[in-house]
């Protein structure tokens, strides 16, 4: 029961959150009354989306229709039942045998491009005019030429899509010419490799072991050199290194010249020992040598060591000799000028005020030059600034016209698309639907509402007369009795000549008339009260007939009402909540006593 | 190896001139990787061993031209034992040709490697029941890699049902990503 109301709960809430006015509420689903629920209904389908309606009725592009196409063919396909090969039809040969199934294989082709373009070379040109065969004749399997041909259009056609995509990242950021983004690339991605295949050599060289990748790489660049037709003797540097490191390195040496003496004949057993013996003895005068090297490497390795040291000795001696010679001039310098002391210091106080006159000029100078250097320096980084917002300006401004021209040439081709599709739906479309039959019922429509028009004028007048008789009459017997008031007053005994509202009250008249002769004032008193008593219960008349008629009024509204409310099953209803209130009241129970019980 | 590669080129006089752009370009669409020549149609001008050792030069001098890049002053020093017609033609031919040999070499180059990818294909297959299920109506995609090991191909032939073929094509993705980090 709990559930019921969140679920009614939660769905009036969604009724809500999608901007339902009227009132909703749990009780509109779980006591649900027919107009609620008919207008909610009505509001909901309203704003189901358009879109899959739609759909159904424009599948976007050709893909789609292929794809829908293919997969008729396959149902179809599966459809048919497997017959062996030698009871195949020719069209469940061509479906179910495999003979026409060829791999997908793909080979190079040379095709023509635009001859009319100015960069391509006279040659070229030629080539392609006289001996570039046929794409078809290119191959020699015919089948493989569909395959070539999608194959060569999608590698192009991704090679596009990857620089333009490449060039709006970060072309377009490094605010570099095409070309010059791609020099720049490529220097950048020849650096890396050279890189790599360096460090690769520093640690083969180091291991002195060739790792197996390592020497894979060697023997491929060998196959490489010797295809390619380059001098072999040659090779590249990375082979050399790799000799030159094999040769260095007298394990290995040792290791092949055991393998090559056992691979040697044996002559016989003697033979056999003497060669082990000689074997063992040039391996010990290797080993020797070796060890020789090895000593000598290090003793060189020390003699260099020092040989820096005492450099380094002698250039800082060097330095300090240089500096104490110095010294030396100047003191002698010094000494040479002590006899003629005054002078000398007069003199030397000349040479100071001259330098620091022309210190101060060649300050005042530098100072102009300064300045003015400093004011072209800060204009040239004014301009350059402004430059940097100009040029990102125009980045921006260009990078927006690139997605305007994206956006707008996706725009156009799916309207293209669009087009083409409602073109052919239109084609498909009977063309014979005859538009008659449609007018002829909206005129039908318009004719009918035109007649109920008319009725519903014809009524309203005739209400409308209607209501003017009463206020002819209302009036009439307003100014009847104004007249027969004043007749009243005015004539005693006379005679009255009745009229109008009278004639309703004849009889009152005939009573009265006798009694005119007998008594003057009394009768006419009487008359007059018998009048105004006339005149009242007349209106009194008129004010019940009136409220009948609101009565009525109200009761047929009263009564409209007790139906709506009959149509939204009060009682039932009361009946399903005072049972739900009693399931809930058992839930709620159940659960306490569970929860006591744990 | 200098000399031998004149005398194989030098065979190319025995040639008449006419018939001599055909041939040249056969090769090059071989160096691209179509099909070479064939003997057949050049055995009446060589014999076999000829016939090997001028598509062997021919080729050879085809691909350092490109492949160094050389100019026409360079390859007409090393066609120097031939006619000047033949000189010429080779040349135009050759420069003709420029940009695709370029292209082949430069995908040769790229494919340096203990093995590579150099073609693939796939089928998409629906197994319609097995051994334990009469209907099982399951899509397996089977996929051959032709892989070029020690310049001989050697096919390798996946079956995969969708999910093996998901994990696949994500560490693909995996790997391009890396690719592009290089890059």
């Amino acid at each position: 029961m709990s559930a019921r109301f969140r679920i009614g709960t939660s769905l009036a809430q969604a009724c809500q959150d999608l901007g339902y006015t009227g009132e909703v509420g749990y009780q509109t689903f779980l006591y649900s009354s027919e107009p609620d629920i008919r207008a909610l209904l009505i509001f909901l389908a309203e704003k189901l989306p358009r879109h899959s309606h739609e759909d159904a009725h424009q599948p976007a592009g050709k893909s789609a229709v292929l794809q829908r196409e293919i997969a008729t063919k396959i149902k179809q396909q599966l459809a048919l039942p497997w017959l062996p090969p030698s009871c195949r039809t020719a069209a469940a040969k061509r479906s179910q045998s495999l003979c026409r199934l060829h791999r997908f294989h793909v080979q190079p082709l040379s095709l023509a491009g635009d001859s009319s373009s100015k960069s391509i070379s006279p040659e070229r040109k030629e080539y392609w005019e006289k001996y570039l065969p046929f794409v078809s004749m290119q191959l020699p399997h015919a089948y493989s030429l569909a395959a070539s041909l999608l194959e060569r259009n999608t590698s192009d056609l991704s090679a596009v899509q990857e620089w333009e995509a490449e060039w709006k990242s970060q072309g377009l950021a490094s605010r570099l010419s095409p070309e010059e983004y791609r020099s720049r690339k490529r220097q950048r991605l020849q650096k890396r490799i050279q890189d790599q295949l360096r460090q690769c050599r520093q640690h083969h060289a180091e291991n002195h072991l060739p790792g197996p990748s390592t020497q894979d790489l060697v023997d491929m660049l060998k196959t490489f050199t010797v295809e390619e037709g380059t001098d072999n003797n040659k090779g590249s540097r990375f082979t050399h290194a790799q000799k030159f490191t094999h040769r260095q390195d007298p394990q290995v040496l040792t290791e092949q010249m055991q393998r090559v003496a056992e691979n040697l004949p044996k002559k016989d057993t003697q033979d056999a020992q003497a060669e082990q013996e000689e074997l063992s003895s040039l391996q010990q005068q290797i080993e020797h040598i070796e060890q020789d090297i090895q000593a000598l490497a290090e003793s060189t390795k020390l003699l260099h060591l020092t040989i820096n040291k005492v450099e380094e000795e002698a250039d800082k001696l060097q330095k300090q000799c240089d500096e104490k010679a110095n010294a030396v001039k100047v003191k002698k310098r010094a000494v040479e000028l002590l006899p003629d002391a005054e002078n000398n210091l007069a003199k030397l106080q000349v040479m100071v005020d001259g330098s620091k006159q022309r210190m101060a000029s060649l300050v005042g100078q530098w100072e102009t030059h300064r300045v003015r250097l400093a004011d072209e320096y800060s204009e040239m980084k004014r301009l350059q600034q402004e430059k940097e917002v100009e040029s990102s300006r125009w980045m921006k401004d260009v990078r927006d016209l690139y997605d305007k021209i994206r956006a707008a040439a996706d725009e156009a081709k799916r309207k293209e698309d669009l087009y083409k599709q409602l073109v052919s739906e239109y084609e498909s479309l009977p063309k014979d639907v005859s538009r008659a039959a449609y007018t002829q019922r909206i005129l039908e429509i318009v004719s009918n509402i035109k007649k109920q028009k008319e009725d519903i004028t014809k009524i309203l007048s005739d209400t409308k007369d209607l209501q003017k008789e009463i206020n002819n009459l209302t009036g009439k017997v307003d100014r009847t009795f104004v007249v027969t008031d004043e007749l009243v007053f005015k004539v005693g005994s006379t005679f009255i000549s009745f009229s109008g509202y009278w004639f309703v009250c004849t009889l009152t008249c005939s009573v009265l008339s006798p009694a005119k002769d007998a008594k003057k004032d009394e009768p006419v008193r009487k008359v007059y009260k018998y009048l105004a008593a006339l005149h009242e219960n007349c209106s009194q008349l008129i004010q019940t007939i009136e409220d009948t008629g609101t009565i009525l009024r109200e009761i047929r509204d009263l009564e409209e009402q007790i139906e709506t409310e009959a149509a939204k099953k009060t009682v039932s209803n009361l009946q399903k909540i005072l049972e739900d209130y009693k399931a809930i009241k058992q839930e709620n129970a159940l659960l306490l006593s569970r929860m006591r019980d744990t | 190896m200098d000399g031998a590669e004149e005398g194989g080129l030098g065979l190319i006089v025995k040639l008449p001139l006419a018939q001599c752009p055909q041939f040249l370009h056969k090769v090059i669409d071989g160096v691209c990787g179509r099909a070479l020549p064939r003997f057949q149609d050049y055995g009446s001008v060589w014999n076999l061993k000829e016939w090997l050792e001028v598509l062997e030069a021919t080729t050879a001098f085809i691909k350092t031209a490109v492949g160094k890049d050389k100019s026409s002053e360079e390859m007409s020093n090393e066609l120097s034992e031939l006619n000047p017609e033949y000189q010429e033609t080779i040349m135009k031919c050759i420069k003709s040709r420029k940009p695709e040999i370029k292209e082949a070499l430069v995908e040769k180059a790229c494919a340096m490697s203990s093995a590579y990818l150099q073609d693939f294909d796939w089928q998409l297959k629906l197994a319609m029941s097995s051994d334990k299920l009469s209907t099982l109506q399951m899509p397996l995609v089977n996929l051959d890699l032709d892989i070029v090991e020690n310049g001989a191909i050697a096919p390798v032939s996946i079956e995969m049902n969708k999910d093996e073929l998901q994990n696949l094509i994500n560490s693909l993705e995996a790997a391009n990503k890396v690719v592009l980090q290089l890059k």
